[in-house]
């Protein structure tokens, strides 16, 4: 399989890439990791004029920690990064158990965080993550920059709401309020290369004396777009739990099952996906509330 | 078709390039420096036969444009064996470890990614460094054997 034929450009920072976007438009794309886009060339799904890789501007590729100002991850940040990086054992782990269930070993050495958030697949593995963190997102045009909640971007299968003159240039993560930890598990028929057919995110804050502040639980491939449990998580703000075994964890996933409206495919069953649903939300629960019982 | 010229340095050596943008990496390997180790499967980052090491990473070659590894390291399979097989390489034809032989030479970089990090490796962590590697022919279990014998002598 042959890339058809463009142009190619490497500009050194994002104001030229953002120029350079600006003159071309939708006659261009971005270059990442080129996992995604790569394919689509190949498959000819896509004939941009000009490909602008990122890939030469310096200081995307890492997640730095602000103390008491949450964490910026930049656009081009690995999967492999995101997964072993020292941030991934703490406030990112959720994110890194998602980045670290991408594709392959070879797949994360060059996915990043910018490409598959623009992407929008309806089982990425790392939107729920994102999700349930309350990312930010920071858009960079020419003429300046916006910022919108991961929630408000997906717009459906590979639509966002990313003008074509944009770049992703930031990814923000709020500092909890108070104590808090989340959890990523991810169901497919075989380990490595599979698309899921039911992710699950969850992430819990507590208070003072262990009460759920704010739970949230964001589902992947159940709907167009990852979607949040609404329900569930309004079920679960005040309460306290009596350990992770409490069986108000198992409640909330049942209440999830409402929230999604999964379909039948080669993949699996609408019926199968809901027992899905309910089982992963109430690990992931589980899982989260543990290790905030770990922690403090 | 716009060209460009860059430097690769592949198995220690550089090499200076003149290559239309549009080229991969396993195209430019294979095509333009005749290291035909590096294979091609399905060209879509699905099988692995392409695996080489950029930076001593492993990666899928066919994804990736070779003028975007400008200037960076390249190990292929013909890299390995300097002063005859490299020990992984001997290890996988002493375990059986190869069959046709088309996906080896992605199965030895991925396991060689691998020991480089963590020379006893379990066979989870060894499964799962190949993961990216689809091997027809083997049932994995000859590959993983190979793999976890590499400087063991039994
Ligand atoms: C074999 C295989 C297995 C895979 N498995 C998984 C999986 O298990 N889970 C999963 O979630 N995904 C999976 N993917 C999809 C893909 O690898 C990920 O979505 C990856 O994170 C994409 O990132 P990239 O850097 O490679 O994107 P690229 O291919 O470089 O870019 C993707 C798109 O985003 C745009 N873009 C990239 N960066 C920016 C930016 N900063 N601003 C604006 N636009 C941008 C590009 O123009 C392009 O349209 C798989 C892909 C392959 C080939
Ligand atoms: S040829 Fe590259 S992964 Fe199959
Ligand atoms: S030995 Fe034939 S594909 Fe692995």
């Amino acid at each position: 399989m042959l890339l058809p034929k463009f142009d190619y450009q490497a500009p050194k920072s994002l104001r030229e890439a953002c120029a350079l976007l600006d003159e071309f438009g939708a006659k261009a794309r971005l270059l990442a990791g080129g996992t995604d886009l790569l394919v689509n060339l190949k498959h000819k799904k896509l004939a941009p004029e000009q490909v602008i890789s990122l890939n030469r501007i310096k200081g995307l590729d890492e997640a730095a920690a602000k103390k008491g100002k949450g964490i910026s991850i930049g656009p081009l940040a690995t999967a492999a990064y995101l997964a072993e990086n020292e941030l991934a054992q703490g406030p990112l782990q959720v994110l890194a158990e998602g980045a670290g269930r991408i594709g392959s070993p070879l797949i994360r050495n060059r996915a990043t965080i910018g490409g598959n958030i623009v992407t929008a697949r309806p089982a990425s593995d790392l939107a729920p993550p994102l999700l349930v963190l309350g990312a930010l997102l920071i858009l960079k045009g020419k003429d300046g920059e916006r910022e919108l909640p991961v929630e408000k971007f997906f717009k459906g299968p590979g639509k966002t709401s990313i003008k074509p003159k944009e770049i992703l240039s930031r990814i923000f993560i709020p500092e909890p309020d108070g104590p808090g930890a989340g959890a990523y598990l991810k169901l497919g028929s075989r380990k490595a290369l599979e698309i899921s057919l039911v992710n699950v995110a969850s992430f819990i804050e507590v208070g003072a004396d262990l009460s759920i502040k704010q739970a949230r639980i964001a589902l992947g491939a159940v709907a167009p777009v990852p979607v949040r449990a609404k329900t569930a998580e309004k079920f679960l703000k005040g309460k306290k739990p009596q350990g992770e075994n409490d069986p108000l964890f198992r409640e909330a996933a049942r209440a999830a099952v409402q929230d999604a409206s999964p379909i039948t495919d080669h993949r699996g069953s609408a019926e199968y996906r809901q027992a899905l649903i309910e089982i992963l939300t109430a690990r992931t629960l589980q899982s989260a509330y543990s290790r905030i019982m770990k922690k403090v | 078709m716009k060209k460009m010229m860059i430097m690769l340095k592949v198995n220690g050596q550089e090499f200076d390039l003149v290559i239309p943008v549009n080229k991969t990496l396993t195209q430019v390997l294979r095509e333009d420096l005749r290291l035909t180790g590096t294979k091609q499967g399905c060209a879509v980052g699905d099988c692995g036969s392409c695996t080489v090491l950029l930076n001593g990473k492993p990666v899928n070659s066919c994804l990736i444009l070779a003028v975007e590894v400008d200037g960076q390291e390249i190990t292929t399979i013909e890299g390995l064996a300097v002063d005859g097989l490299h020990p992984i390489q001997q290890s996988f034809v002493e375990h059986g470890g190869i069959q046709c032989g088309f996906c080896t030479p992605g199965m030895i970089l991925s396991a060689k990614a691998l020991l480089d990090k963590n020379p006893t490796p379990s066979e989870p962590e060894i499964r799962a460094a190949i993961s990216g590697n689809l091997c027809r022919c083997t049932g994995y279990q000859k590959i993983v054997e190979s793999i976890a014998a590499v400087g063991k002598n039994d």
